[in-house]
């Protein structure tokens, strides 16, 4: 009985066609075109072999291209790339996804179990696209009594702070957002903003399971940030410089885990309790205070904030990598491009395409991202292990551990960290 | 249990209730649970020969102990039944408490398992059964005594405000707290002497009779 | 009519600006379906009054209704994971009543389906006991090797867990051909199984940190409270109705009981792992000394009478003892079924545990004491 379109006209069908075309030509004209203009006399276009780049040639590129591969680099170069692609947000966005995928999949063979298995066909890869979705289009419920602004304003507020320590993160030579000389100095900044917006939310919600949440997670952040700085100090100490693209560099021949691995497994503990990973996720632990400051999220807020906590997940990590592992530097493993693709180009079936310029990445930054990317994923490992192995500490426990171990022994990987400057072995004008 | 020597207590009401009322000067209805007292005693002389017929089977422990209870309280007791590892004495709403004191300091039971309650319509009682047994006594480790005692009931109850009351057994055997509780829900007994007599498993807003009274019945049943 | 009280949770103390109330379910994921009402000053708990009763089905009152076989598929429904110990003392007492005499066969089978539904109820109880810690491993572990046993009684009596196994006279259905084989590998593999616990719980290191000495519950107040079976066992006193009071075939059968004497948490959360070894033990030898042939029930006639009078059996459940109360009236029904549940027993001793505790031991010592909120709500 069912038709699927009953009531086909072909007259109505060739009308909603035409109508098609003239709503696409009516917005064109009136928004298309002032966009094209618009572009033309205020945006600094940049200059590629010896041209300013005009709109004509910019959509030149699509029939030539020898042209793409020049305004391609020359896009590359602009910040807002850096921000929303590489260094930035989206390549860590990727990675963080990829944490997502790797520590369910882990976490259920784990446990013995399967895990993600059914969406995307291969062993569930798309599990986090359908989360993703499902949250997005979740009715999102505030209480009745939140503070809404500041409700509102949380979730927003904590992904762009987690975004913002991405940009502090140096990936390859050169690759950085914000390549400040108070690098270090940044990341704490950025890092005791978390408890504020935790706080924030909490106390907005109006509801005392977030509230005690909240509290717990301002307890846990605050006590742990003066291990995790303290921790730190002994890298400063022995580079003599905040710039995190310049501790990178210095690790060139060792990396400083070699000489302060107090340090390295003190900022690790301290960076699980940052992270609110088991067993440090007191203020998630769903058995005492149901989802703690998390409850009353719903919807994409919370979509929001698992985005925002998973950044941070990153962001940590890699600063471990870049603090102690040596960040980028590595054996070079990536092949020397050959000569001819430089200068000629490469072979594309029958067609040989010119694409002078092409490597559009030097090697050391294609050398320098694979090795960072693989010790972050490592460290990325070690995080999400304990999910597996432990259950959740205590709060009188957490903060024990938190104010009375962990600082002492952050005291004394400073002293390790003086003895050997001092000693002249390392450090500014050492033997190594 | 036998619905007979009930009836016979029932019957004796009225001669038995005057010297009782002078004795508490309470509220008029507090004079109806005092008629407990004969229902439980009178009925004792009729009863005794009944385990006594059975006096070859009956296993030589649990009736020591049935005995002693006999031995110190007399005429206020009354053996229901000795069974192997089961004891039941029946007791006077005035005697359990004492009955129940008795048990744990002298015969040693230290808990109570579970305090059930049953309603008998017909008598127009509440009986109220516990359940005791011992952890630390090693000989009593099989045994259950049953202490049973009965309340007055009432036809249209107001759990709490009426005649139906019985002493608590908190103060004796702490554990009896929760199962005091429940049989008051649903039997509507209230214990006197307990210090949370509430609500235990009923909805807050539960406006009927007190469920596992005989006369609420299940729908549909 | 009015009610005289007031309704639960109010009783407790007045909350001033210190103090939060905070109601821990009955929607929430650390408290089952229960309710337990605490009031925090900081991270100490201050006052706790447990509710119970959000899932309060009249059991007692439906069994009023029915006759003593039709009581056996809904008198099981509080404890679906440990529905052949519930059934037990029930079975037990009316059989008494009716008159029965049951085959030997049929207790042998009757000790081993209530054995292997120990286990089942340990592993359910004791998953959730590790996702109450944040320990997701131990939550996914039991709950999955608790499936072979389930396998193992659907191969017995056609249900994976509202088995409805035992009624009065024996029990349903006799076992499948082969079954003895399959259970001794089923019980050795599971038994070897849970001996890997140890590495990822009981010895974690976290775990003993957090569970020992909280919520300790002395060797006295453990008896004057009255708590029960696993409650009961950590606290010291060796009291396991398995052995004191022998029913059916236990005691013929070697098995030894588990006593711990901390009374804390970690005691109260090793007992019931430590009885399943028992359990398997108990299944093993079960197996070797049942009669291989014989009938599993003696043949009831329709709508049997139970004779006037009263009894009160108890079994050891996967909790503690669980006793039955009937009373008869020469009817076809029974004149009132009484259930004394070892949750309901362990309850009460709740607000004595967590009374100064902090907020974060709650659910370890809730779950620690061996509660089922469905059983104890009946």
């Amino acid at each position: 009985m069912s038709v699927i379109a009953p009531n086909f006209k072909l007259s109505e069908f060739i009308k909603s066609i035409l109508d098609n075309v003239f709503w696409f030509l009516l917005i064109f004209t009136l928004i298309g075109i002032p966009a094209v203009m618009f572009i033309l006399f205020y945006i600094e276009m940049p200059v590629i072999d010896g041209e300013l780049l005009t709109p004509f040639l910019a959509l030149t590129w699509l029939a030539d291209p020898s042209r793409s591969i020049p305004i391609l680099k020359a896009f590359m170069a602009t910040d807002l790339f850096r921000i929303a692609a590489f260094p930035g947000f989206g390549f860590a966005a990727l990675l963080a996804a990829g944490t997502i995928f790797v520590e369910r999949k882990m976490l259920a063979k784990l446990q013995l179990r399967v895990g993600p298995f059914y969406c995307g066909k291969v062993e569930g890869i798309l599990q986090l696209m359908g989360d993703g979705l499902k949250l997005i289009s979740k009715e999102i419920i505030i209480p009745a009594k939140a503070d809404k602004p500041l409700f509102w304003a949380a979730p927003v507020l904590f992904v762009a702070t987690a975004a913002a320590f991405v940009a502090l993160i140096p990936v390859a030579p050169g690759w950085v957002v914000a390549d400040l000389d108070v690098g270090l100095l940044a990341v704490f900044a950025v890092i005791g903003f978390f408890p504020i917006i935790t706080i924030l939310s909490a106390w907005s919600a109006n509801s005392k399971f977030p509230f005690i949440g909240g509290i717990r997670a301002l307890y846990q952040m605050v006590s742990f940030e003066i291990p995790l700085i303290l921790s730190l100090l002994g890298v400063v100490i022995l580079t003599g410089t905040l710039n995190l693209s310049e501790i990178t560099a210095s690790q060139s021949s060792f990396p400083w885990i070699i000489f302060l691995p107090i340090g390295a497994i003190v900022f690790f503990i301290t960076m699980l309790a940052e992270l609110e990973r088991i067993p440090f996720d007191l203020p998630e632990a769903e058995s005492e205070i149901v989802a703690g400051w998390l409850t009353e999220f719903s919807g994409m807020m919370y979509g929001l904030v698992q985005l925002g906590t998973y950044l941070k997940l990153y962001s940590f990590a890699a600063l471990f990598v870049v603090l102690f592992l040596g960040g980028w530097n590595g054996p070079m493993i990536w092949p020397p491009f050959p000569e001819e693709i430089i200068t000629e180009g490469i072979e594309l079936g029958p067609v040989t395409a010119q694409f002078p310029g092409l490597p559009v990445f030097s090697q050391e930054m294609l050398n320098g991202t694979i090795w960072f990317v693989l010790k972050t994923v490592g460290v990325i490992f070690f995080i999400l292990l304990p999910r597996g192995v432990f259950p959740r500490i205590r709060v009188d426990m957490l903060l024990d551990l938190g104010w009375k171990k962990l600082i002492g022994l952050a005291f004394v990987n400073i002293f390790i960290a003086l003895g050997l400057l001092y000693a002249g072995i390392l450090g500014p004008g050492g033997i190594l | 249990m036998s619905s007979d020597s009930e009836k016979e207590a029932v019957e004796k009401k009225p001669e038995e209730s005057k010297p009782t009322e002078t004795k508490p000067p309470e509220k008029p209805a507090t004079a109806k649970p005092d008629e407990q007292k004969p229902a439980a005693t009178k009925p004792a002389p009729a009863k005794k020969p009944a385990p006594t017929k059975e006096e070859p089977e009956l296993p030589a422990f649990e009736k020591g102990i049935a005995d002693k209870i006999i031995e110190k309280f007399g005429e206020k007791t009354t053996i229901s039944f000795v069974k192997p590892d089961r004891v039941g004495i029946k007791v006077g709403r005035d005697d359990i408490h004492n009955v129940a004191e008795f048990a744990r300091d002298t015969l040693n039971y230290d808990h109570v398992d579970s305090v059930a309650g049953v309603d008998y319509p017909a008598d127009k009682e509440i009986e109220v059964v516990y359940h005791l047994s011992s952890y630390t006594d090693p000989t009593l480790s099989r045994q259950i005594l049953e202490l049973a005692t009965r309340a007055q009931r009432e036809e249209d109850p107001i759990p709490g405000n009426d005649a139906t009351k019985l002493p608590s057994l908190r103060d004796i055997f702490y554990s009896v707290e929760f199962h005091e509780r429940e049989v008051f829900e649903m039997l509507g007994v209230y214990f006197e002497g307990h210090p949370d007599n509430r609500r235990l498993l009923l909805p807050e807003d539960w406006a009927d009779l007190p469920p596992l009274r005989k006369d609420f019945r299940n729908k549909g049943r | 009519m009015s009610s005289p009280t007031l309704p639960p949770g109010l009783a407790i103390q007045k909350a001033d600006e210190r103090i939060m109330t905070l109601n821990v379910g009955p929607q929430h994921p650390g408290s089952g379906h229960m309710r337990i009402i605490v009031q925090i000053d900081g991270d100490y708990i201050v006052a706790c009054d447990p509710d119970p009763g959000y899932v309060h089905r009249g059991e007692e009152k439906m069994a009023e209704y029915r006759n003593y076989t039709l009581n056996v598929p809904h008198l099981e429904r509080p404890v679906i994971h440990d529905s052949c110990n519930i059934l037990y003392p029930y079975v037990l007492a009316a059989e008494e009543l009716l008159g029965l005499e049951i085959p030997e066969r049929a207790k042998y089978i009757r000790v081993i389906a209530s054995e292997l539904n120990r286990c089942i109820y340990t592993q359910y109880w004791l998953a959730i006991y590790g996702i109450f810690l944040g320990h997701s491993t131990m939550f996914m572990w039991p709950a999955g090797d608790r499936e072979l046993l389930i396998d193992l009684m659907e191969k017995m009596t056609g249900a994976r867990v509202t088995h409805s196994y035992f009624i009065p006279g024996g029990i349903r259905n006799d076992l499948p051909a082969n079954f003895e084989d399959v259970c001794l590998r089923q019980v050795n593999y599971f038994e070897k199984r849970i001996k890997e616990y140890a590495d990822v719980f009981y010895n974690n290191p976290i775990l003993i940190s957090r569970t020992e000495k909280t919520g300790v519950l002395t060797r006295e107040n453990a008896i004057k409270l009255g708590t029960t079976g696993s409650v009961l066992r950590a606290s010291g006193v060796d009291y396991d109705v398995r052995k004191k009071e022998p029913y059916d075939v236990y005691d013929e059968l070697d098995f030894e009981t588990n006593v711990m004497k901390d009374g804390d948490s970690y005691a109260r959360s090793r007992i019931p792992w430590l009885d399943m070894m028992e359990s398997c033990r108990i299944i093993r030898n079960a197996l070797q000394k049942m009669p291989k042939s014989g009938s599993v029930r003696v043949k009831l006639k329709p709508n049997p009478k139970g004779e006037l009078g009263s009894v009160y059996k108890r079994i050891e459940s996967g909790r503690g003892a669980l006793g039955c109360y009937i009373v008869s009236d020469k009817k076809v029904e029974p004149y009132r079924v009484k259930l004394s549940v070892p949750s309901f027993r362990n309850l009460i001793a709740l607000p004595h545990l967590l009374i100064g505790e902090k907020l974060g031991n709650m659910p370890s010592v809730y779950w620690s004491l061996n509660y089922w909120p469905v059983e104890a709500d009946r």
